[in-house]
């Protein structure tokens, strides 16, 4: 019984999935389909048994149940719809015409990937929840909420005077209650829901980057990072916040640079026909959101990215010019404008001052909107106005901000216990060093950066700072603890920036070009994921994959490449410059 | 012959990785012993109860072994005083091997109120739950506002640690 509520559960996710992606026009990869939607699923199940608390509606496994195929129903209308012209197509053609080809040299590693997967779906459906953080708050209040209904149970009359834990987001309460009612006596199998799909998204991404190689190489890295792994077992909220706050960060990127023509990966193999750039901006601001609700302090790291995004836009809309490149180059290339995206501009068009600044506060609102929501409801809204105890968090706050030697001091802990040390690399193995030392011999042998790279270093940078601002603001956001599990959010980041550092794709181009005998083009500059270079054939230009074949026969740089201005991702400016050269 | 020798390579890679530095010791000690463990469990996949005793370790034992006699005693409304840990720690010094749970974390085990000596509802325990090194785990009742205030005022310079 458990095993068919289970799957049942699946169908719901999967449904609320597609139809959020319905709803932000995004057409991906059936790969990203499949996984985005279990996540974007997850993600709403959690939304689910809140909700109804907040509602005052009874927690009874009817209610929630039945809850979640309302939403689920309710996020496809849009999809129903259409169901009258298209048929069941509407539902099968998004995750239909891709076709997933595993190579020998990929098995190796997903033997072992496949064996931590493997080990560590046992452990989160065998063994009961430990962590000190879940039992003293989450992991109690979702026992007590099955057994009397309600969310503000018994719980809240005891003595918590050593714990918060009751005051952190009902994501974790509502996932395990879910779990609970469905037969599962420890929850908890929702985790492994989201250690898949994320694994496998994130080896499609690499892969549209790198060789499968080096895909597989970087991926294994991750996942042997052996803090990151232990919880991909053990429920809390920093394993989903990573998540969350890194595919955020992604289609944030993507929207940005275009989603469709400019955009590596995501503006071939996965983003096609998709949402494109204001679409994409706002549904990476969704991811943000959901990441804020799981964890409140990420609406500080989203307000961090705001000026990128204005940034972005100007060079876009202001400047008419460096940020047109990328759409223009769509343009050329048959590519469709997507639905949504603003209407091109020429280069050297004039813009008026108010237009942009209305624009760029337009995308901004729907960019961090999410993430308010995702903060007030559990925060303000819930602790403040149905929790029996109460949370001042400006108690909290540090008195002598104006002392700044404990954030320096605070700076350089992260950098000689959290990422560097002895300590580091039992948390997260020699990710860290292998990424450092990428850095540096990029910074020293290649003396630039892509905009990618640019973009996942910014994003590196700004979570180290703000990790080591809270500390400083808030004391009890501790090193060892509450910033070590922060740093989760981190790692991630830096696989993207492995992926994008120019002396990896010139090896990952040097092996594809290696292995695919006489294609001296290949090997002397165009820039390929693995995906495209091992297997040329490569996707229809309507936004399934063929624009890549057309980017590539052009000699253009970028997997995500589109086009004969040469507008690629990965290679970035400089790779532009030289393809044009050529 | 190139896809083959990938292959070769890949296989290298992996078992580089897993051999090199903290991540071989890592893997031995921790996935490669979780398939061990996982061998077992599936051979005798246990109860529920079987399995947190396991899991929760001595703790959760002491928990439910108070549970059994508090429903012994048919004792409805018992709300269980625990001696604070940094008295097993600096005087016992069996904090290693033993400690008093959260009240948050008993009540998740047992759905017993538990308090610790500092906590508001200190003057509502019924019982204390004593750990000594002869005796080993007692439980007793506090049978009056002055037994307890002996009892809390015994306690004062051991403040209450997780």
């Amino acid at each position: 019984m458990p095993m068919f509520i289970f799957l049942f559960l699946l169908v719901c996710y999967w449904l609320s999935g597609f139809g959020i992606l319905t709803l932000f026009r995004i057409r991906l990869k059936p790969a990203y389909m499949v996984t985005l939607s279990l996540l974007l699923g997850v993600a709403v199940a959690s939304f689910v048994p809140f909700g109804l608390q907040l509602l005052y509606i009874t927690i009874t496994g009817p209610t929630v149940f039945g809850a979640l195929v309302l939403v689920a129903l309710l996020l496809n209308i849009p999809s129903f719809l259409r169901m009258r012209h298209s048929g069941l197509a509407v539902f099968t053609r998004p995750f239909g015409g891709g076709r997933f080809r595993v190579r020998p040299y990929e098995v190796p590693y997903w033997l072992v990937m496949g064996f931590l997967i493997f080990v560590s779906v046992w452990r989160c459906y065998y063994l009961p929840p430990t962590s000190r953080d879940a039992l003293s708050g989450p992991e109690t209040i979702a026992e007590y909420t099955v057994r009397e209904q309600t969310m503000i149970n018994s719980f809240f009359g005891l003595d918590l005077w050593s714990t918060n834990n009751q005051f952190k987001s009902p994501f974790l309460i509502s996932l395990q209650v879910i779990y609970k009612l469905a037969g599962f006596p420890f929850g908890q199998v929702w985790l492994s829901v989201v250690f898949i799909s994320f694994t496998i998204f994130l080896y499609h991404v690499l892969r549209e980057r790198l060789h499968p190689v080096l895909a597989g190489l970087l991926l294994l890295l991750f996942m042997m990072a052996p803090e990151i792994y232990a919880y991909t077992f053990m429920i809390l909220y920093d394993y989903s916040n990573m998540v969350f706050f890194c595919l955020g960060l992604y289609f944030l990127y993507q929207g940005l640079v275009g989603g469709v023509g400019a955009g590596p990966g995501l503006g071939t193999a996965a983003g096609a026909g998709s949402g494109g750039g204001p679409a994409m901006v706002s549904f990476g601001g969704l991811l943000l959101g959901i990441a804020t609700y799981i964890r409140s302090e990420t609406l500080v790291l989203v307000v961090l990215f705001l000026p990128v995004i204005f940034w972005s836009q100007w060079k876009t809309v202001g400047g008419g010019g460096a940020g047109g490149e990328g759409r223009g180059a769509s343009a050329g290339a048959g590519a469709p404008v997507p639905v949504g995206a603003p209407a091109p501009v020429s280069e050297g068009a004039r813009v008026p001052v108010g237009a942009v600044l209305k624009k760029m506060a337009l995308m901004g609102l729907f960019f961090l909107l999410p993430s308010l929501v995702g903060y007030y409801l559990p925060v303000q809204r819930y602790i403040n106005h149905y929790l029996p105890v109460h949370y001042d968090i400006g108690t909290l706050v540090n008195n002598n901000l104006s002392d700044w030697h404990p954030l320096l001091q605070r700076y350089g802990d992260i950098v000689s216990k959290l990422l560097f040390g002895t300590f580091a690399i039992h948390l997260w193995g020699y990710l860290f060093y292998i990424a450092s030392a990428l850095f540096v011999a990029e910074l020293v042998f290649v003396r630039r950066f892509s905009r990618e790279a640019c973009f996942w270093l910014y994003a590196i940078v700004v979570v180290y700072l703000a990790l080591g601002f809270m500390g400083f603001a808030l004391p009890m956001f501790n090193l060892t603890e509450t910033t070590k599990r922060a740093v989760f959010k981190i790692v991630p980041l830096l696989l993207f920036y492995m992926a994008n550092n120019e002396l990896v794709l010139r090896l990952s181009r040097w092996i594809a070009g290696w292995e695919v005998k006489g294609s001296k083009k290949m090997a002397m500059g165009t820039v390929i994921g693995g995906e495209k270079a091992v297997a040329p054939k490569v996707a229809p230009a309507s936004g399934k994959r063929g624009a890549a074949k057309a980017g590539g026969k052009a000699g253009t740089g970028g997997s995500g490449g589109v086009g004969k201005a040469g507008a690629g991702g990965s290679g970035g400016a400089g790779s532009r410059k030289k393809n044009r050269k050529k | 012959m190139k896809v083959f020798l990938l292959t070769l390579a890949s296989c290298a890679l992996v078992l580089v990785v897993l051999n090199a530095g903290y991540y071989k010791e890592w893997f031995d000690g921790k996935p490669r012993q979780y398939w061990f463990e996982f061998l077992k469990e599936k051979d005798d996949p246990g109860d529920e109860v079987a399995i947190k005793k396991s899991r929760y370790g001595v703790v959760y034992t002491i928990s439910m072994r108070v549970k059994e006699v508090v429903e012994k005693k048919k004792m409805p409304h018992a709300i269980i005083l625990f001696e604070p840990n940094s008295y097993y720690r600096d005087s016992l010094r069996i904090y290693n091997n033993i400690r008093a749970p959260e009240p948050a974390v008993f009540y998740y085990y047992t759905g017993l109120e538990g308090v610790w000596t500092n906590s508001p509802d200190v003057r509502k325990a019924n019982f204390i739950v004593r750990i000594t090194k002869n005796k080993g785990v007692t439980l007793d009742e506090i049978k009056s506002p002055q037994q307890l205030q002996q009892i809390l005022d015994g306690f004062k310079k051991y403040p209450p640690i997780l």
